[in-house]
């Protein structure tokens, strides 16, 4: 797990928007369903990675004061 | 887009552009600019439609009034098809024989109407004044023979039993003139009109008056008034008339009444046998009055839609070139050069109709002029593309920024407004909006709400994209969710109010989001606050990347090979060193495990840096970096080396490019070649039939003056705007940020005040509370949270594009192609 997580399904990513590149040849507006899957894509992993990075190696630990204490 | 010159002959023109209207797909440039509006061949043609309109108008007024059905009914053969001038006569003579009749109808209508205010009026007297004299006559007996010595034979006549009349006007001993004056007067204005007489006629006067009990029409007020009979008795022609005028600046109507009662009942009869003919009338002319109008009504949605039409087309032959002696009009205009077969079809069937020997001829001219921009959208891209529009319409040939923004739009208001609960309402009521989209059609012609329903794909997507993001912030309606497991751990044993507790590091990351145990942490906005700064710089340097990047198309379209190499490649060096390696060092920060330890249970690395210090330090110390704030072996000189190459791109941006074109502009002037300047316009030949295209040159003016010193600015303004923009609207990405947490902490304020309380509580009326507390709390989400934060993180991503985007790489000038259509004209008046 870790980064190479990250790294791995950068790489699933990447290939599937190459796929996109190929599909969609009989729809009636390709650039369109081309751009808008790709873009689509790119943005959802981006931010998924961001996210999945910023915890990967916390600098800061969560503390709170009102604990409920089960007896 | 291709510009094309059409030559019609005079009397096929009319079939012509109302085929090429119904087709729209050309749109006419205007060959006489230099001509007034009033001075145009087809001026009086265009005013005679605009008097078939006005009496269309008048006739649907009226039949609106009349609450007679429009039929909706479009008669699509005679409105669709070419109309010959004949077909038009006949209309025009129709639409003026119904008109004249309609208007004598409503005339004699009125006139009817009035006449029988009188006539009621009348009636309403005679009946009164009768009771008036009577009581007068009761007065007059208790009064007792006090009076002027005249009212003996009143009392004759009492004694005598005999009937009223004696005590009319010539009666009475010396004074024989007591005449009266009867009237009708509004109820409100009886005791102004006592006082007034009082007062004028200095107490010679004795007013009397009763009300009408049921109020009276006057077809010059809407209301209906209540209204009263008077009658005044006053000594005296001069006396009477004061009081007639009097009676009749009060606004009263004064009518003849007989003192003789048997009289008054003569006339009362045939005032009421009048009123009864005149109702009779009345009806007649009613009936008469609908039926016109019914009749009319029937056709007058196809005739207005002709009208339009063919105003339409005079306007637009209003444009054309029209050729007195050749007897042929010239058109100009641009049309797609896909759509000329289409169009030469359509100037074949206009022939044809018209049944003419003599066919259109389409050239097509070849010009560098700037065609106007024509875009196909389809339903879901077009509210994309009117908001691109809104900033400025791409000029022809350029890159669409519209693409793009289908998708990256609704990603960045996302991150703005990342909540799932509040995403899904969102992403539901724009479902709603499209999947019933025809039906709610009737949306688009409200004032208010049209944007919502223009933009109902916008909506829906801004909705799934947020739903994204707020799995990803891992908040619902401000709650934190667990479905991965959590990477943190909070202690068992210890606890309670007041005590501060550290959670342990579970090996793992939460898999999707943020972990649910930030939630409950205090110093939770510690963690988010620097992990979605962090996110908006590296987003926002991704989307300033893609800006830059549009450029190389637009440039390789219009053949500037110099803006590639030279204005493409030191912005993105420049843009990459600085805040590419600001990027870097983000991920790197992430990547790296700062408290590892090695083999002997040392730390491996040095306590996390800060950034932004070591951003600032690049520049203020460059070539050093201090121990403690290393991140990696040979940052220092990493740092200078793109300090350097930034600082190189600088005059490569400013000087290489206006020397370049200066060198390219001397060796042409140097080979002895001049710039062409020359108008020549293209020159009919009278013998080019056949409808077939032909290629024509036509060449224009070229202003081409080369102005270096102008070039030099240009290129300076670019220079200095790029590279202070760079830092300015990286940071302005920060928005991002900003915007999510306001909306987070809004969210949560609103959970933990309104409905959490009520969760707590104890008691019989919990309950109660829920179920208020519930409703404020949604009330407040819905119209706050998803309202209000919604336009406002919409408004950001807005700007975010506009500015931040487009500046990159959007010129913007270009002109929307608006082709001459009947749908257009026809939607247009229809608001």
């Amino acid at each position: 797990m870790g980064g190479a997580l990250v790294f791995w399904v950068g790489v699933i990513t990447a290939a599937i928007c190459v796929a996109m590149l190929f599909t969609f040849k009989n729809m009636s507006d390709p650039t369109l369903w081309r751009t808008c899957s790709i873009l689509t894509l790119s943005c959802c992993y981006l931010m998924w990675a961001i996210t999945y990075l910023a915890q990967l190696h916390p600098i800061i630990i969560p503390k709170r004061d009102n604990l409920r204490v089960d007896l | 887009m291709s510009l094309i010159q059409l030559y019609i002959p005079s009397d096929v023109v009319r079939y012509t552009v109302s085929q090429l209207g119904e087709l729209g797909l050309i749109q006419f440039r205007d060959l006489n600019t230099e001509v007034s509006a009033f001075q145009r061949s087809f001026v009086n043609d265009v005013r005679r439609f605009d008097e078939i309109e006005r009496k269309l108008r008048y006739l649907r007024s009226q039949i609106e009034r009349s609450d007679v059905d429009v039929y909706d009914f479009l008669d699509e053969d005679f409105a669709s098809s070419s109309r010959g001038p004949r077909d038009i006569d006949d209309m025009e003579e129709r639409i003026n024989a119904h008109e004249s009749r309609v208007v004598k109808l409503t005339m004699a209508y009125k006139n009817l109407q009035l006449k029988n205010l009188e006539l009621i009026e009348n009636k309403h007297v005679l009946e009164e004044v009768s009771s008036l004299f009577s009581e007068i006559t009761g007065r007059q007996q208790t009064a007792g023979p006090q009076g002027a010595g005249g009212r003996s034979s009143i009392d004759a006549a009492r004694a005598g039993g005999m009937d009223l009349d004696v005590e009319h006007g010539s009666v009475v001993g010396h004074d024989i003139n007591v005449g009266f004056v009867t009237g009708v007067i509004p109820r409100d204005r009886v005791s102004t009109l006592e006082r007034v007489l009082w007062r004028s006629l200095r107490g010679n006067m004795f007013l009397n008056y009763v009300d009408i009990e049921e109020p009276i029409h006057d077809p010059n007020q809407d209301e209906p008034v209540y209204k009263s009979a008077f009658i005044v008795f006053a000594h005296g022609e001069s006396l009477r008339d004061r009081a007639t005028r009097i009676a009749e600046s009060l606004g009263a109507t004064l009518y003849r009444v007989d003192s003789n009662a048997e009289r008054r009942q003569e006339e009362l009869i045939d005032t009421m046998s009048r009123i009864d003919d005149l109702h009779q009338i009345l009806e007649n002319n009613n009936v008469a009055r609908l039926t016109e109008l019914t009749s009319v009504s029937e056709q007058i949605n196809t005739w207005f839609t002709v009208v339009r039409k063919e105003k339409a087309v005079y306007h637009t032959l209003n444009l054309f070139n029209y050729d007195a002696n050749r007897n042929c009009l010239i058109a100009e205009g641009w049309c797609a050069t896909n759509d000329i077969p289409a169009i030469q079809s359509a100037l074949h069937i206009a022939t044809e109709d018209a049944g003419s020997n003599v066919p259109t001829i389409l050239h097509e001219l070849r010009t560098t002029k700037e065609p106007p921009t024509f875009i196909r959208t389809n339903k879901f891209t077009e509210g994309f593309q009117n908001i691109v529009d809104a900033y400025g319409v791409p000029k022809a040939g350029e890159v669409n920024p519209g693409l793009f923004t289908c998708i990256t739009f609704p990603f960045l208001f996302a991150l703005m407004f990342g909540d799932l609960g509040h995403g899904f309402l969102m992403t539901l009521s724009a479902a709603l909006l499209c999947i019933y989209e025809r039906r709610l059609s009737w949306l688009a012609k409200s004032e208010s709400l049209r944007m919502f329903y223009s933009g109902r794909y916008i909506i829906l997507l801004m909705g799934i994209f947020s739903m994204f993001t707020g799995l990803l912030y891992n908040d619902i309606f401000s709650r934190a969710m667990s479905i991965f497991a959590s990477g943190w751990v909070w202690p068992t044993d210890k606890g309670g109010e007041g005590v501060i507790v550290e959670a342990t590091r579970l090996g793992h990351t939460y898999l999707v989001g943020i972990d649910p145990a930030w939630h409950h942490a205090s110093n939770s906005l510690l963690f988010t606050n620097s992990y979605k700064m962090k996110m908006s710089i590296v987003l926002g340097v991704i989307h300033m990347t893609l800006g830059i990047c549009l450029q190389v198309p637009n440039a390789l379209h219009f053949k500037k090979r110099i803006n590639i190499i030279h204005v493409f490649v030191p912005q993105i060096i420049f843009l990459f060193s600085i805040f590419g390696y600001l990027v870097f060092a983000i991920i790197l920060k992430w990547s790296t495990d700062w408290y590892a330890r090695d083999a002997s249970g040392e730390l491996t690395h040095i306590s996390p840096p800060s950034l932004l210090n070591m951003l600032i330090y690049m520049f203020l110390s460059p070539g050093s970096v201090s121990e403690s704030e290393t991140m990696f072996r040979g940052q220092a000189a990493l740092q200078t080396l793109l300090l350097l190459t930034a600082l190189v791109c600088v005059p490569w941006m400013l000087l290489v490019k206006p020397l370049i074109l200066r060198r390219e502009h001397q060796k042409i002037i140097s080979e002895g070649y001049g710039r062409i300047s020359s108008h020549v316009r293209v020159s009919t030949d009278g013998d080019e039939l056949g409808g077939a295209v032909v290629m024509t040159e036509q060449e224009e003016m070229q202003e081409d003056d080369f102005d270096f010193g102008d070039i030099m600015i240009n290129q300076s303004i670019h220079t200095i705007e790029f590279c202070l923009n760079s830092i300015s609207n990286t940071a302005s990405y920060l928005r991002l940020w900003a915007l999510s947490l306001a909306h987070a902490q809004l969210s949560e304020v609103l959970w933990t005040m309104t409905f959490l309380p009520t969760l707590k509580m104890h008691g019989a009326l919990q309950p109660v509370a829920i179920f208020c507390g519930f409703a404020v709390w949604f009330l407040l989400t819905f119209f706050i949270l998803i309202g209000m934060e919604g336009l406002s993180a919409f408004l950001h991503a807005l700007r975010l594009h506009w500015v931040e985007f487009n500046n990159k790489f959007y010129d913007g000038t270009g002109v929307k192609f608006e082709p001459f259509s009947f749908k257009a004209v026809l939607d247009e008046t229809e608001e």
